[in-house]
């Protein structure tokens, strides 16, 4: 799982649906490994715009990233030279970062899910459906 | 012609084996290139695969239709969500030419209901369609011999499983650009599901339709009017 999917990914129960604790999971005992992309500076500024950054940051302090900006980076060009920087890094964290194994835990019910080679699994037991 | 991706060692005891169904919807994204590229050429759009199996059809797309894009894909099948990964892989062998990163995750949900609700841009699903008495239950442990049975059977009209995605569509999809492609067979009776969809509010447009041996399948596009 790369790290920008976790700005996607919820708790799946139906019960949580409303919960704005059950976004962004928490990341616990995760390992992490980096797989190595094509550096593309106007995907990630596109990308951007699509990101939730506080959950960024929040998934960023669970796997011990504190980092980040606390704003979101804005208009970034890749022709500028401090902006170079800024997005490759981003390149790094969010399309370079795999989790690898883990637990996902929902912040609302506090239901546990398993990350194992990379997937996630977040099939739910039958009286939880 | 677009290149078909290539599929090699996958158990299709295991994994749906790419079939008619899965052609026609290659057959259909050849056509609707022009129309997807244009509706998301300033943004990077979330495209999801529903049960997407050996993972041909997210990556036709990713290689040649929607190329910038966040793809995740989700099957109930733990063998289908591995392969996935491993077609995705195989096909994406570096040529030194391209400078485009291939982001494509597998998840192994039921349909989508672990992603954010109206965040899906593209949703395409190749459903069990296959009429039966019941949805088969999804086994408990990872060697049971019926993983496979879920990627055909869709209870009562084969509609069961898609019914549940069109009836939370209006959640699934991304509110200004969400567009979803769903395959049919004729005895899901896709007109009557089309007339139901329109009075709901949605625009309904048949892309492809095809005899393929004893089974009539089509796919149609669902956007918000």
């Amino acid at each position: 799982m790369k790290f920008i999917t976790t700005n996607f990914v919820k708790c799946a129960i139906k019960g949580c649906q409303s919960s704005t604790e059950a976004f962004p999971l928490k990341y616990e005992d995760c390992q992490l490994a980096q797989e190595e992309q094509e550096y593309n500076p106007e995907f990630i500024a596109h990308m951007l715009e699509r990101l939730n950054w506080p959950a960024i940051i929040q998934v960023a302090k669970d796997l011990g990233n504190e980092s980040l900006p606390p704003t979101k980076p804005e208009s970034l060009d890749p022709i500028m030279e401090d902006d170079q920087a800024v997005l490759r890094d981003l390149h790094t964290l969010l399309l370079e970062t795999q989790i690898v194994e883990g637990r996902m835990i929902c912040r609302n019910c506090e239901h546990v899910y398993h990350i194992k080679n990379s997937i996630p699994n977040f099939l739910l037991p039958p009286h939880l459906c | 012609m677009l290149p078909t991706p290539e599929i090699t060692d996958i158990d299709y005891d295991k994994v749906y084996e790419p079939a008619e169904d899965s052609f026609l919807l290659l057959d259909c994204f050849e056509e609707e290139k022009e129309y997807l590229q244009k509706r998301f050429t300033s943004s990077v759009p979330i495209v999801t695969e529903i049960g997407a199996g050996s993972g041909i059809v997210t990556t036709f797309l990713q290689r040649n239709i929607l190329q910038k894009s966040i793809f995740m894909c989700t099957d109930v099948n733990p063998h289908a969500c591995t392969t996935i990964l491993n077609t995705v892989k195989t096909n994406n062998v570096k040529t030194g030419e391209e400078k485009i990163p291939y982001i494509v995750d597998s998840f192994q949900m039921d349909r989508t209901t672990a992603i954010r609700s109206q965040s899906i841009d593209v949703l395409v699903f190749n459903p069990p369609y296959v009429p039966a008495e019941d949805v088969p239950k999804i086994p408990t442990t990872y060697d049971d011999s019926t993983w496979l049975d879920l990627a055909l059977l869709g209870g009562e009209d084969g509609m069961v499983t898609t019914w549940k995605v069109l009836d939370n569509l209006d959640q699934i999809l991304s509110t200004n650009k969400g567009v979803a492609y769903i395959l049919f067979c004729a005895r899901n009776k896709p007109d009557s599901v089309a007339d139901k969809m329109k009075s709901r509010g949605w625009d309904v447009k048949t892309i492809i339709h095809r005899k393929a041996g004893w089974e009539v399948l089509s796919v149609l596009r669902f956007t918000r009017i």
